[in-house]
């Protein structure tokens, strides 16, 4: 009797000449980057020099100017937030196939796209010279670089609406507006509510980092205490950011699944719906 | 006995709810107390870009040579060098982090709590900010941009994981503990195989965001692409920022294309 034989196991090509490349182009861009090694040595005696002096002596003093550029800074996003989705809702029903057909809807969405993948940041930059180091510019670039995001999700929604509600209402011989505003409305609206809220959300960090580049907001008095070397103020700025986005965000989330779930109670249990 | 048949009562339409009416003016009044805040105004916006303006000239007119120049094209290689880096170094600590801020991952309720702590506040502050910070403590150069991105990776990365261990399988898990595992064992043989397709894919798409965030590091000093851009900017040569913004699309294009195929096969 021949000792059963064990099956070799099946060789995964794909994963094995992954991680290959992977490993690769790590040591290439480690090789191959001007990093300075030597400040490596350094890196933890510099950080905790810096942190010591942000966060060792904070200037109360400075809380209420500081909460103040944090509400520009919500301001900025809210506003951008606003315009983009008063932007994107008439676009995204140009980019829905069940509504205007291929061709269209092809369109509008490489628009999306296009606007997708500008940086914020970028737009900042380019917005600044035209209106001045205001709020104004952070406003703009928050609003064109929403309207590419919340059209895709918009859209996404609109062709995903569930038919029945539409054939009830059209059973009752509504009309097209009655039954826009009875069938389509009230399946879109409570999702776009939401997508708006997330959108803030994400938008309130964009704004307060455009501020690091002059663009309005929190971000501009941070910037400008690092640049004179005013490190307590920019601590406190820093750890007002964190504060007052994870509040935002948890506040948001609260009324997004509120939005969604309803108000039972049993629907309290379920964590607030993440969308991409 | 019959009733007329005029005689239908139509049920009382329900009214809005609180929620949604308070909801409604909430956004309104928010609307517009934030635009009084900024001093908002439609007039400034059509003004300013309907002006000639030298912006607007130079995106009409961009300057696709630079990937020409030696200089410019040495800082695309360094921004993808920077977004490899960040996601290689980031997404391998995001992986114990996302697990040991579970319950399964971590018994310890109070080395929990500062994981979680320490996850949250990593994914508050934006890279932007990460990249300012490290350009304070070290320096300009591409070191801050590495360090930026290695904190941004382990923002994006951990968050991802975190949510699909949220949903994994007890079942594997709990057999771990049965046979007296330890956590490191448990952690590697139930809870990381579960895992490893999606967690490969995040890895993916966080080197998507990093490739992006990678081109605005710069404009504070952290190396790569941003600082070629913040050099033509600095001198208003705006053809010459509209060229570079314009090829860095197709970068990010070319690499997005690449990396969603990848992450189609893993998942």
């Amino acid at each position: 009797m021949t000792t059963p034989q064990v099956p070799t196991r099946p060789v995964d090509w794909f994963r094995r000449v992954g991680t290959i490349v992977v490993v690769a182009l790590v040591l290439w861009s480690l090789l191959d980057l001007e990093i300075k090694w030597e400040r490596f040595v350094d890196l933890p005696a510099d950080v905790w020099r810096v942190s010591v002096l942000m966060f060792g002596q904070m200037p109360f003093s400075e809380t209420g100017k500081l909460l103040a550029a944090l509400w520009e800074s919500i301001s900025i996003a809210w506003l951008g937030t606003i315009m983009a989705s008063l932007v994107a809702i008439p676009l995204s029903f140009l980019a829905a196939e069940n509504l205007v057909g291929r061709p269209i809807a092809w369109v509008t969405r490489q628009v999306f796209n296009l606007l997708r993948a500008v940086p914020e940041v970028i737009l900042a930059i380019a917005l600044i010279p035209i209106f001045g180091l205001t709020p104004m510019a952070g406003v703009l670039a928050i609003a064109i670089g929403s309207v590419g995001t919340l059209g895709k999700l918009f859209y996404e929604t609109a062709e995903g609406i569930q038919p029945g509600p539409i054939e009830a209402v059209d059973a009752t011989g509504a009309g097209r507006l009655q039954r826009l505003r009875w069938g389509v409305l009230p399946q879109l609206l409570p999702e776009y509510a939401s997508f708006v809220l997330y959108r803030f959300e994400v938008n309130i960090r964009a704004s307060a980092v455009m501020g690091l580049i002059g663009a309005g907001g929190i971000g501009n008095d941070v910037a400008q205490a690092l640049r004179f070397k005013e490190f307590g103020t920019a601590g406190l700025g820093l750890v007002i950011i964190i504060l007052g986005t994870i509040a935002i965000d948890y506040l948001s989330g609260r009324v997004r699944r509120r939005i969604i779930f309803g108000s039972s109670s049993a629907s309290l249990l379920k964590k607030p719906v993440a969308v991409a | 006995m019959t009733t007329p048949a005029t005689a239908v009562e139509l049920p009382a339409k329900s009214p809005p709810s609180r929620f949604t009416i308070w909801g409604s003016i909430a956004a309104v009044v928010l609307t517009v107390v934030t635009a009084i805040t900024v001093e908002f105004s439609f007039l400034e916006i059509v003004e300013n870009l309907f002006r000639r303006n030298l912006v607007v000239e130079g995106l009409l007119r961009p300057d696709i040579s630079q990937i020409w120049s030696e200089r410019s094209a040495r800082a695309f290689v360094e921004t993808l060098q920077l977004a490899i880096l960040g996601t290689a170094s980031g997404g391998v600590i995001a992986l114990p982090l996302a697990m040991w801020a579970t319950d399964f991952g971590n018994p310890y309720p109070a080395l929990r709590a500062t994981v979680r702590t320490f996850n949250a506040v990593v994914r508050s502050i934006p890279d932007l900010l990460w990249a300012l910070l490290f350009v304070t403590a070290v320096g300009i150069g591409v070191l801050p941009g590495w360090l930026a991105l290695f904190f941004f990776s382990i923002a994006v990365v951990s968050k991802l994981t975190a949510d699909t261990l949220d949903g994994i399988d007890r079942g594997p898990i709990e057999a771990a503990q049965a046979s007296g595992a330890s956590l490191t064992a448990l952690l590697k043989t139930a809870v990381v195989p579960q895992i490893l397709p999606a967690y490969t894919s995040f890895l993916l798409y966080g080197f998507e965001l990093n490739l992006r965030a990678s081109a605005v590091l710069g404009l504070v000093g952290a190396g790569g692409i941003g600082a070629r851009i913040e050099f033509f900017r600095g001198r208003g040569e705006w053809s010459e920022v509209w060229g570079l913004v314009l090829m860095f699309f197709l970068v990010v294009f070319l690499v997005e294309r690449l990396s969603v195929s990848l992450r189609r096969r893993l998942v």
